[in-house]
């Protein structure tokens, strides 16, 4: 276990710009005016390849920390402001994207990520696929969008 | 003998089943007015879910199945459609009336379902999981899939071989590299070139790492499930550094459309990135070793008998974990040269699939190094030849299975077996007895593919 704290302290902070940069700070200051301090998500993945999923488990690692902006992903819709949408929306997680948005409490907004919710990406259309047609406030594009990507569209999310 | 994919095509006029073992191939042809079949899935329970998927596509019916329900036709999906059938050509479905799915419950006093899904309370792919619980202990459970259903069998009908390929990187976005390089092997086949040396040390090299990524994010997220956050933040921050090493050699973090002809590497930076990897995963099996409340979670939880791993047929890790020596980069031989050694657990528990991925991380990181080399052999494809190809990958989650049928040039029928699909399967022998909160850490032990597994 000392071994541990040792390596801890000798590793420091890894953090990118922790202190943080103007951008990040604007994304902070926008969470604290319009949401009271915090931005939760509610993730649903409506048929993506997973990768989509990948990069936003990877905004809660170190090196990107996205919670010390106040942005947090959340376990219900119910606790949610925004669903984050992915995936090309299939046939048979139509009606279960649908259910989610409708436990979203009001005010909400839908952000979709990844090319798939757009214009299926690289896919095309088939019997299976619906796709995505929710109320969407605001696109972030990319297959799949870095964390990086994300983090800005968040904030181009803010600023619409 | 163990069962690789049972599959079904449609020809002229008959419809055709194939058999794949790991032995030989068999085939049967199917009357189009009359679709039956013998039903294989007493003998070969992964079968299960290959049967109930082919009767949903083509309208085959198995004599004597004990289980003939729906898999990617869910509640408000047509039954009367065969989607897979040559005549079927509709991009976009109309739904009936909701026929509910009739699930395996077990009945009796106090005894009481959890349905869990198919929008779970984290950041992950949809799936459902109906448990049915007596008190804490879990019973039985139904893993029920099929909720990503894409087609990417039927979307890639008609194309040139070549222009699949966007699409077949894409199935499941964390074996992405297992996938191009399967199709990679049956493209080098079907136009008769060879895929040089070299070039297969710059494509298995990119395998490797997409396993260690793998294996680095489930390192993290097992120890997390059992409460023990650290483990995550030391982890996600390898498996970040690992994603970025990714970003730099393919320009790509997930190593999208990264295996081609062109593909070079720069080696002094992938081995200076596993070198330094090496040390810091030496350090954490060290700490978590001697973590004992975290061991008080993972042993004998979850444990997945090797006589049933063996009659399901499991592939990859999890295998290998119960002791089962299966894995196509020993099946292959190629890789020996390059320093590969199978590494196996004892009891196919929770523990053993988490020390295995430490110890796979290591073999990994030495196979890496002995691919590292100076490229100057060149090749491309030319025109593709019609016929049958069948190519088999080690992916980080287990044997990848590709079949592609060419046509007039064209694909006439492709079928992927992702090793998820076979593990899936046995996922819930692994569970009984244990308690519900033990789900969670069973599962991301497995780590198996929903996108890969659904198509």
């Amino acid at each position: 276990m000392l071994k541990f704290w040792y390596k801890r302290a000798k590793t420091g902070l890894v953090t990118e710009t922790h202190e943080l940069t103007s951008e990040q700070k604007e994304l902070k200051s926008a969470i604290k005016k319009r949401f009271a301090g915090s931005l939760t998500i509610r993730m649903v993945d409506s048929g993506s390849c997973n990768a989509c999923e990948a990069e936003c488990n990877a905004l809660s690692n170190p090196y990107y920390a996205l919670e010390r902006l106040g942005i947090s992903f959340v376990a219900s819709p119910r606790h949610a402001d925004v669903l984050l949408v992915s995936g090309v929306m299939t046939a048979n997680m139509y009606h279960h994207v649908w259910d989610a948005y409708e436990q979203v409490p009001s005010p909400k907004w839908v952000v979709t990520i990844g090319d798939c919710t757009k214009d299926l990406g690289v896919f095309e259309k088939t019997f299976a696929i619906k796709g995505v047609d929710l109320p969407v406030s605001y696109h972030i594009k990319g297959c799949p969008p870095t964390p990086q990507d994300l983090i800005e569209g968040l904030l181009g999310f803010l600023r619409s | 003998m163990r069962l690789i994919v049972r599959f079904a095509q449609e020809h002229k006029d008959t419809f055709e089943i194939v058999d794949v073992f790991d032995e030989k191939i068999e085939r049967q042809e199917v009357s189009k007015e009359k679709p039956l079949v013998d039903s294989i899935m007493t003998k070969y329970p992964s079968a299960i879910w290959m049967e109930r998927k082919i009767s949903d596509e083509f309208g085959i019916i198995f004599n004597r199945a004990f289980d003939t329900r729906p898999t990617i036709k869910h509640e408000r999906f047509p039954k009367e459609l065969f989607p897979m059938r040559k005549d079927f050509q509709d991009k976009a479905l109309e739904y009936s009336n909701f026929v509910p799915y009739k699930y395996e419950e077990i009945d009796g006093e106090g005894i009481f379902v959890v349905p869990v899904g198919p929008i779970h309370a984290g950041v992950i792919e949809p799936g459902h999981f109906q448990f049915s619980q007596a008190g804490e202990e879990i019973l039985h459970l139904e893993v029920r899939h099929f909720y990503k259903y894409r087609a990417i069998e039927k979307m890639v009908e008609g194309k040139n071989p070549r222009a699949i390929k966007p699409i077949v990187e894409r199935i499941s976005g964390n074996e992405s590299i297992a996938y191009q390089i399967a199709l990679f092997e049956i493209l080098a086949e079907a136009s008769r070139v060879e895929i040089p040396e070299s070039k297969k040390r710059h494509y298995f090299a990119l395998l490797e790492l997409e396993r260690i990524i793998h294996h680095l994010t489930d390192l993290g997220f097992i120890p997390n499930d059992a409460g023990f956050a650290s483990a995550l933040a030391f982890m996600s921050k390898l498996a970040e550094e690992a994603r970025r090493t990714m970003h730099h050699l393919t320009s790509h973090r997930f190593g999208f459309g990264a295996i081609n002809e062109e593909t070079t590497l720069d080696f002094d930076y992938l081995n200076e990135f596993v070198l330094s990897l090496q040390k810091e995963v030496e350090f954490f099996e060290k700490w978590i070793e001697g973590i004992p409340s975290v061991w008080d979670r993972f042993d004998t939880t979850g444990r997945l008998n090797p006589k049933k791993a063996t009659k399901y047929g499991v592939v990859g890790l999890v295998a290998r974990a119960s002791g089962i020596a299966v894995d196509q980069r020993a099946t292959s031989g190629w890789h020996e040269q390059y320093g590969y050694q199978m590494q196996l657990g004892k009891k196919g528990e929770v523990a053993d699939r988490f020390r295995l991925r430490i110890q796979e991380i290591y073999n990994s990181i030495t196979m890496i190094e002995a691919f590292a080399h100076q490229d100057e052999e060149q090749f491309t494809f030319k025109s593709f030849n019609d016929g049958e190809y069948m190519s088999r990958v080690e992916s980080s989650i287990g044997e990848l299975f590709l079949y592609l049928n060419i046509q007039n040039g064209v694909v006439e029928r492709m079928v992927v077996r992702d090793p998820s699909f076979i593990n899936w399967q046995v996922f819930h022998t692994t569970i009984y007895k244990d308690i519900i909160a033990d789900f969670p850490l069973i599962n991301k032990s497995f780590d198996l593919s929903y996108a890969g597994s659904d198509l």
